[in-house]
């Protein structure tokens, strides 16, 4: 009997961790790198390398100077580092996880885009987002994802976790 | 008795300030003698005035440091434009702050240019850190 129970509890371990996996690759593979959450995520939620292209961040890297017209400057040493991180994580590279091949395949081949909002998959996603929710002061701005996106630090986007302030949760 | 254990308490705080840091502003008060050969060394009412007046920054917005970083440094300040929670920056409240020269620097070059379009100069940068020290 205790084997029963014990193979039972196994094998519901497993479906759940199959869950738990699907689940995750449905969003985007988390942020996992400390000098990139203390020297980015100091200013602005830390946005996962996957949520842009190569590309995107070796132009967005070459510029944080001006950065979103903000001084981003690092010393070479840690922009070298943090473009490194952002570059092996970047959207192409992780086809698995459905909202980087979402963002990505929106992406013209022409295009380099350094805002994740400035995607085509992004920008249709939001297009029903009244204004005044994206501006008041809980909010922000339509790049503060944490905002909405309750467990948007994990990668996952999902509609069942957006609760909007002073909205609620969101049904599209 | 209260007056004493703040001062052993601000004593021991301006020891919590590393030494590259201490340098650092000795290194800056060089430079401002180099012009200013009167100079008496630097000043946390002119630091504040520095922290609180608005300037039209890098984004054409008019703000201040306070804008962010809050009129009371020992609590938690919020970026203006993102929303994301700084830390206090009071060394007395957070024993992180001035402590990495690195750190200090990269700040001071960052957020003059956002507030003030332009770097500070060693005078300017000096009397800032000395305000915040002194709260």
């Amino acid at each position: 009997m205790k084997k029963l129970i014990l193979i039972s509890l196994v094998l519901c371990a497993s479906l759940f961790a199959d869950d738990y996996k699907f689940r995750g690759n449905k969003g985007v593979a988390p942020v996992d790198n400390q000098l990139y959450i203390n020297e980015c995520a100091s200013c602005h939620f830390a946005y996962q390398p996957g949520l842009l292209p190569e590309r995107s961040w070796v132009k967005l890297m070459k510029n944080l100077e001006s950065h979103f017209d903000t001084d981003a400057s690092l010393d070479l040493e840690d922009n070298q580092k943090i473009l490194r991180y952002l570059v092996d994580n970047s959207a192409e590279k992780f086809t698995n996880y459905k909202r980087s091949r979402k963002i990505n395949n929106s992406i013209g081949s022409n295009e380099t885009p350094i805002a994740v909002s400035d995607t085509r998959y992004f920008i249709k996603k939001h297009r029903k987002i009244r204004k005044s929710l994206i501006e008041q002061k809980e909010v922000k701005s339509i790049s503060n994802c944490i905002a909405c996106h309750t467990t948007a630090d994990k990668g996952i986007y999902g509609e069942r976790y957006i609760k909007i302030p002073n909205y609620g949760r969101w049904d599209d | 008795m209260k007056s004493l254990m703040l001062i052993i308490f601000l004593s021991l705080s301006a020891f919590a300030q590393s030494s590259e840091v201490e340098n650092y502003i000795e290194s800056l008060k060089a430079e401002v003698l180099k012009k200013e050969p009167n100079f008496k060394g630097f000043d946390p009412k002119r630091g504040e005035f520095i922290f609180s007046s608005k300037h039209v920054g890098k984004k054409g917005k008019d703000i201040s440091c306070q804008s962010c970083h809050g009129v009371n440094l020992t609590k938690a300040g919020e970026n203006f434009f993102t929303g994301k929670t700084i830390d206090a920056l009071s060394p007395n409240a957070n024993k992180e702050r001035l402590s990495s020269l690195k750190s200090v620097k990269k700040w001071l070059r960052r957020n003059f240019k956002d507030v003030y379009n332009r770097e500070g100069s060693a005078k300017e940068k000096g009397d800032v850190l000395a305000y915040i020290s002194t709260k």
